[in-house]
């Protein structure tokens, strides 16, 4: 962990163009910097965190222009840090393959930062979010108020000291998010918290001139149920369950993305057979995922016959999810270090007929829709992204690819293995809607090329570490001797203790990049998780695509964007 | 049984105190006949919010067809509909809502808590989480489970029908009383830690160990694994 006073940053960091670049540039506002399992992480003054984030973006040899996440971590009276208080920002580097993370302490006293929003777009909600988890104020910031948590609510509840089960009631919502002058004729409506075209409880509040959108707003935290707070009183594999229900259409996905974070912060591989069972099941679930996204965007609007095909084929995909572990949407199968049990003796074959029989429907909903005049008029030229503004604004995934900006975790930055299959990313060239539709179609396709691979060479031996300090001993040596029935019980009672440091452990969920950041003062439970919900980018950009749009567009784009209340708000 | 049946004076129904039978002629009470009518053909009305509503899409696909109990209309209003469906985590900023919904409901109209979250928070007992819907609103049928088994959902039609047929209608809240009640976890962290830390200070001073630390005991000798001794 970065200390205060780093008297001289190594060599070995000093390669590093990040770090060379800043501390070039920032003299002694550099505090510091650390290379902590291969992630790169400088500590700047808060005198000096505009200039240093915009070296980050703008300079030619580092040119992070994709921005991720930002944070606010509370270290309360932790001795190893300045302030109580430390924002963190990740960036990557489209172009470099690179990730950076750049922090800045911030002291409880006066808890005031200067805002990037200027540089990044998609820096408003996280700043926003920042402000109301923890108090800091970004100066300069448009719209500085509560996100995730309710008008009526007093306090910040990520900061150490607010209890965890401290509620305020809410009597009365929000009713305006947007600025109406008095005399307007413009009329006002609200699509959602609770519309049946929002798949979730948020809410746009747009301003109508006829069917046209002059303007709108958004708003999140109706699904605010507190997975950050909730993970810092877990252990490690207490979360998994959590993550679940982050992205619940393709929950394993989530578990499987929590696990190597940690993974990587305790330096535990997982065994190959456990890895090659972790990807055909993500694949499964980016399937499923893209599945659902697709058909409900086009049952709202009107077409229901897809809907019906897909969905047949995801009920065999959990079927498969349950033949594994028992359950159907809500897994946790994943561990820390593995997975809860081996896999049924007829694996290969079932994901085998499994995979044929979701294909077929892939095949028939691609024969219903791709060339389909009425879905493709619905679709073309409607929520129109600018690859600068996708980077600007964070986006992930098949929104990012689909606005023509070729990134993906998996190949990028292998992790589980992805490294050793075939397969391609595909890019839209309009940032349409049709375009990060045809993109979600081409993933499908990629995903089984995936599955069918990693079916081939499916290697045999154990799904779980033999490591006693990060996996329980299976339960027939905990009952046959006394080693066992110790490292079951002392690693039940104190839990997985990871080295202290920060990590950012990055997967490709089936909405864009999912990332845990993961900070462990090396006790049992984990001091600060925060997570990057890729369809937060997405849907802050929402009422940008709105604009000057017909209101009935409107649906058509937010099918498109995949958000997911759970992950969103998480 | 059909409408035509009723009309000719044949419905009976066992259930309901107030039917009559004599000769060939079956009398029976238009409230009976409306009861039957009512619980035939529920209109539901999903309140999805999270992880739930997935489920719930199940119920109400092909597969366990909640059209075999005539509720299969889903309306999305619920000025149109007598059965609300919560499905999901409901938050504190979602209470107004999910009561301006439950308000908008014609009467008489039925409640079912669909999975832990909505009956008692679930595993979310934290600052923003409302620890069971019943703070707000009443609640007829709770399903337990995360999510619910779509069988679990069936039974709970089931027991929403007999409901209707007795008359049965949940009057209040049930959890009024448990407005703004905490979840878990009331400690404030600075204070746990300082006192733990005086704690310390005071054992140590008394020569004593520090108190339920396990990991400060001596590190093991290194186990062999493959051993295995009885
Ligand atoms: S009960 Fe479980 S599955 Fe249902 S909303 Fe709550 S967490 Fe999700």
């Amino acid at each position: 962990m970065a200390s205060a006073a780093l008297p001289a940053l190594s060599p070995a960091l000093l390669e590093q163009p990040a770090v060379r670049v800043l501390s070039e540039a920032l003299g002694e506002n550099l505090l510091g910097a650390t290379d902590f399992r291969g992630e790169v992480a400088i500590t700047v003054d808060r005198k000096a965190w505009l200039k240093a984030v915009s070296l980050l973006k703008d300079h030619p040899e580092l040119d992070y222009k994709l921005f991720l996440d930002l944070c606010g971590v509370d270290f309360l009276d932790r001795e190893e840090e300045p302030e109580r208080f430390v924002v963190v920002l990740h960036l990557y580097s489209v172009s470099k393959k690179r990730h950076v993370r750049l922090r800045t302490p911030v002291p409880e006293a006066d808890p005031k930062l200067p805002t990037i929003t200027p540089l990044f777009k998609g820096a408003n909600w996280f700043e926003r979010e920042a402000w109301d988890m923890y108090g800091i104020v970004f100066e300069g910031h448009p719209n500085l108020i509560r996100l995730l948590t309710h008008d009526a609510f007093v306090g910040h509840p990520l900061r150490k000291d607010y209890p965890q089960g401290q509620r305020h009631v809410l009597k009365e919502p929000r009713k305006w998010l947007l600025d109406v002058p008095h005399e307007s004729e413009h009329l006002v409506i609200n699509l959602g918290p609770s519309h049946p075209a929002m798949h979730g409880c948020f809410r746009v509040q747009a301003l109508l001139d006829g069917e046209i959108v002059r303007d709108a707003e958004a708003e999140i935290g109706y699904m605010h149920r507190n997975f950050e707070k909730m993970v810092e009183a877990r252990t490690y594999w207490q979360v998994i369950p959590y993550t679940d229900r982050l992205n619940y259409c393709s929950s394993f996905m989530n578990g499987h993305g929590w696990a190597l974070a940690v993974e990587k912060l305790l330096g535990v591989p997982a065994p190959p057979r456990a890895e090659a069972v972790r990807v055909i099941l993500s694949e499964f679930s980016r399937i499923m995922d893209h599945f659902v996204c697709i058909s409900t965007n086009v049952v709202d609007l009107g077409a229901i016959t897809p809907f019906f095909v897909v969905f047949r084929g995801r009920e065999k995909i959990y079927e498969l999810l349950e033949s594994c572990c028992g359950a159907r949407l809500t897994v946790s199968y994943v561990r820390i270090g593995g997975l809860a049990q081996d896999v049924p003796e007829d694996f290969v074959a079932r994901c085998r007929e499994t995979l044929d029989f979701v294909m077929d429907a892939a095949k028939q909903m691609d024969e219903l829709l791709t060339r389909n005049v009425i879905f493709t008029r619905r679709f073309r030229d409607i929520g129109v992204m600018s690859k600068e503004d996708a980077l600007s604004y964070g986006w992930a995934g098949p929104a990012l690819r689909g606005s023509g900006v070729e990134t993906d975790v998996r190949r990028d930055a292998p992790y589980s293995g992805y490294d050793q299959y075939d397969f391609d990313v595909p890019v839209g060239t309009t940032g349409d809607c049709y375009d990060r539709y045809l993109v979600r179609m081409e993933e499908i396709r990629q995903s089984a090329r995936i599955i069918r691979q990693a079916l081939d060479k499916l290697p045999a031996g154990p799904v779980i570490v033999d490591d006693r300090k990060v996996a329980l001993p299976p339960k027939s040596e905990v009952y046959g001797n006394i080693e066992s029935l110790m490292n079951h019980f002392k690693l039940v009672y104190d839990g997985i203790l990871p080295p202290a440091g920060e990590v950012y452990g990055a997967t490709e969920g089936a909405n864009g990049e999912l990332g845990y950041y993961v900070v462990s003062d090396g006790s049992k439970h984990p001091w600060r998780v925060k997570v990057r919900p890729p369809c937060y980018n997405n849907y802050q950009a929402y009422p940008q695509l709105l604009k000057g749009g017909q209101i009935a567009d409107a649906i058509a784009i937010i099918g498109g964007l995949n958000v997911i209340a759970g992950e969103l708000d998480r | 049984m059909g409408v035509l049946d009723i009309l000719k004076g044949k419905f009976v129904d066992p259930t309901y105190a107030g039917v009559h039978g004599g000769g060939d002629i079956i009398t029976t009470t238009v409230d009976a006949v409306v009861k039957w009518g009512r619980k035939s053909s529920i209109w539901p009305m999903p309140f999805g919010t999270a992880c739930c509503a997935i489920e719930f899409m199940a119920l109400t696909g092909s597969h366990y067809d909640l059209a075999r109990f005539g509720a299969e209309v889903l309306r999305f209003s619920p000025r149109q509909s007598d059965l609300m469906f919560v499905a999901g985590t409901i938050p504190d900023k979602l209470g107004p809502v999910l009561k301006t919904i439950y308000d908008q409901m014609p009467e008489p109209k039925w409640v079912i808590s669909m999975g832990v979250c909505a009956s008692s928070g679930g595993f979310y007992r934290s600052y923003h989480v409302m620890q069971g819907i019943d703070e707000l609103i009443p609640v007829d049928v709770y399903v337990p489970g995360c999510p619910p088994s779509p069988e679990g959902l069936v039974a709970a039609v089931m027991k929403i029908q007999e409901k209707i047929q007795t008359s049965q209608q949940a009057g209040a809240p049930q959890g009024a009383h448990r407005v703004g009640a905490n979840g878990e976890g009331m400690y404030d962290r600075r204070a746990r830690r300082a006192e733990w830390a005086k704690d310390d200070a005071e054992r140590r001073a008394a020569g004593l160990p520090p108190r339920g630390v396990l990991s400060d005991l001596k590190p093991e000798p290194e186990i062999d694994h493959g051993a295995h001794h009885g």
